[in-house]
């Protein structure tokens, strides 16, 4: 049975359509993560999942039970608020056993429940402050510990992580993850960081603009986007894009052109929707850019001049300006490539070279954003 | 010039900015202060030679079966007062609910406050009127007879308070409410997935939310019971026989009608000193609060 099952979920604000006819089935014992944008709705799902928002048309099923019109303290979830929403009167103690107190729960049973849940979290010394006298991180255990008092079916949270400092956040990214190991609960999350996303999810849902773009496990995502918005929008540096034109269709690909490129094959796709003259996407990951000395078979390369060098120790990130031939969509906002280089590199600013690309690394998307060449096989795990 | 400026400016800058209020408040209120407890030190008629008398405007004071009217009437006016929070809590919690047209409801609500209290006072003379009142009418549909509600020695206390309450419920609500749009959203949220809801989410969740606004209100609201005196004055000029007299209007008539000015700057000085034995308590209490709520 489904932890979490939405169906058509539908929501509109005044004039603003947030959600669009949801339809996403969760598994019990599953980490989703809902990442995208921010406005694409992440946070609004969760708070219909949650009950805090209402739903114009559509169900929420949670455990097999209907639960579209109930009342979040009877949905069976717990959820944890990026402001942590403590109660600021309360002790720790209090705050930690408020549900099960407000559930009518007999003292005995509270006290055990906050008890366990203090010492997962190591929380036991702070269980008589209040929460002004705690720290971010212990206030954000804080918040976990109240909700793994309810022992809930699932666990809800709304970026928890985004007012800690970044040493902090991974320190708490990893404990989340053995939170979720030890308990075996379904946990749903939402966060606009990828890195969350990428580390902690058996599955990623991307949403944008009310509507869910691709669902699947991180490497999935990542390997084979299902259109332009999941390709840039997960990894950093983000994929390098580069807009073409179909000059030719024939039997194996297409025969693509792009200003500053000589015109090239390109296999490997379905090419059955493309027609001459139809403006599509070239995508290229900055990991699989390369400094080329001469081309080969298979390969397509152009020079540049390296514009900006970001030493990151064990990575080099060069920005490459290849005019006429530019990238679009760009982190940078320049149309410069990205070339990511696993190795300290000499390189400095101002040096000519040539990269160059696999054309069995590169995507093509068509002029509605789809992918269309085949997935790429992923690496084992 | 510049160079003086540029040195001094970083005490010079707070410092200007509050002498026009260090010298108002200084005048107004400490001058004023000080001057009338001089005053009370003194038999004068306000006009002529002040004779020093001592504490004797105080123990005449102590004597004055006068005195314990105005300040058991004090006593009452301070308990209705203190309907005024919770009343007003109410209403707040009512009109803050997201219905069409609440809007109107809320601007109704504030009309008391937009009236001068000698407005109120007067309203509040007609209403209790036993000939044309309101208060007729609605006897009248029972078949009943309005009491003479100003003119009873033992309702007109009560009588006219209930008249001040009207504008004092209506502050305490406007403060509720600012206190209510200020709520954390993310802590009712956590208090509904938690499963408190009605009583309990009020109780638990949103009231603690209120407590610093609550504690304005109480305080606003002791202050005003404490310096009635307007609403005496238009209603009852503190009759009949002097019943429902409170220690801010027995003042006044001493020192204006009777010409006794030292007598009535005794009163005032034991006003004041019971305003600032409430004061202090309340700057401690609010002092506590914020200590642990902050």
């Amino acid at each position: 049975m489904s932890s979490v099952e939405l169906r058509k979920v539908d929501k509109h604000y005044a004039g603003y359509h947030a959600l669009k006819a949801i339809d996403l089935t969760i598994e019990k014992g599953e980490f989703v993560v809902m990442v995208g944008p921010s406005g694409c709705g992440k946070s609004t799902l969760l708070k219909t999942i949650a009950g805090l928002e209402t739903i114009n048309s559509g169900q929420v099923v949670i455990n097999g039970r209907d639960v579209t019109r109930e009342e979040p303290g009877d949905r069976g979830i717990a959820m944890v608020f990026q402001s942590y929403a403590l109660y600021p009167h309360m002790t720790v103690a209090e705050n930690m056993g408020f549900g099960l107190r407000m559930a009518n729960r007999p003292k005995a049973e509270i006290d055990a429940a906050v008890k366990r849940a203090a010492q997962i979290l190591r929380l036991e010394e702070q269980l008589g402050k209040r929460p002004k006298q705690l720290s971010g991180g212990q206030r954000q255990r804080v918040a976990i510990g109240r909700a793994i008092t309810r022992s809930p079916e699932v666990f809800l949270f709304d970026e928890p992580l985004s007012n800690l400092d970044a040493a902090l956040r991974t320190q708490m990214r990893v404990e989340l993850s053995g939170l979720h190991a030890q308990l075996g609960s379904t946990m749903i999350y939402v966060t606009h960081d990828q890195v969350e996303a990428m580390t902690m999810a058996d599955r990623i849902v991307v949403l944008n603009k009310g509507l869910i773009e691709q669902v699947g496990s991180p490497l999935k995502l990542y390997a084979n986007p299902a259109n332009l918005f999941v390709a840039g929008f997960l990894g950093a540096p983000r994929m390098n894009f580069i807009e073409a034109r179909v000059e030719s269709v024939s039997a194996p690909g297409v025969t693509l052109a792009a200003a500053g490129i000589p015109p090239f094959a390109m296999g490997g796709l379905d090419a059955s929707g493309l027609a001459a003259g139809d403006a599509v996407t070239i995508g290229i990951r900055p990991e699989n850019l390369r400094i080329v000395e001469q081309a080969t078979a298979g390969t397509v390369t152009f020079p540049g001049e390296v514009r900006l060098v970001e030493h990151l120790g064990r990575e080099t990130v060069l920005y490459l300006d290849a005019s006429p031939l530019q990238a679009t969509n760009s982190d940078s906002g320049t149309g410069n490539f990205t070339v990511q280089l696993n190795k300290v590199s000499p390189i400095g600013v101002g040096a000519r070279m040539t990269a160059g690309f696999d054309l069995a690394d590169a995507y093509l998307f068509g002029p509605d954003g789809r992918t269309l060449t085949r997935p790429k096989t992923i690496p084992s795990t | 010039m510049p160079r003086f400026w540029r040195r001094n400016r970083h005490w010079m800058t707070p410092a200007l900015l509050l002498l026009p209020g260090l010298v108002l408040f200084g005048l107004v209120i400490l001058a004023a202060s000080f001057e009338t407890v001089w005053i009370s030190l003194h038999d004068w008629d306000g006009i002529g030679a002040k004779t020093w008398v001592g504490l004797a405007n105080y123990v005449e004071l102590a004597e004055d079966p006068q005195f314990y009217v105005s300040l058991k009437n004090n006593i009452i006016w301070l308990l209705i007062f203190m309907l005024a929070p919770p009343i007003g809590l109410g209403f707040a919690l009512i009109v803050n609910q997201k219905i069409r047209g609440m809007r109107i409801l809320k601007s109704l609500f504030f009309v008391p406050l937009v009236l001068a209290t000698v407005t109120v006072g007067v309203v509040f003379g007609w209403v209790y009127d036993p000939n044309y009142g309101l208060l007729q009418l609605i006897y009248g549909l029972f078949g009943g007879t309005t009491p003479a509600l100003l003119s009873d020695e033992n309702f007109a206390t009560f009588a006219v308070a209930a008249a001040g309450l009207w504008p004092q419920i209506a502050f305490c609500m406007v403060l509720f409410l600012a206190g209510l749009n200020n709520l954390d959203e993310d802590l009712i949220g956590a208090g509904r997935v938690d499963g408190a809801r009605g009583w309990r989410m009020l109780r638990h969740v949103v009231l603690p939310q209120l407590s610093q606004v609550g504690f304005i209100a109480i305080a606003v609201t002791v202050i005003g019971a404490l310096r009635s005196f307007d609403m005496v004055a238009v209603m009852t000029t503190g009759g009949p026989y002097g019943s429902s007299t409170v220690l801010a209007y027995q003042m006044y008539e001493e020192s204006i009608f009777s010409y006794r000015f030292g007598y009535g700057a005794a009163i005032a000085t034991v006003l004041f000193v019971i305003m600032i034995a409430f004061i202090a308590w309340y700057l401690r209490g609010l002092l506590r609060a914020e200590r642990s709520n902050a």
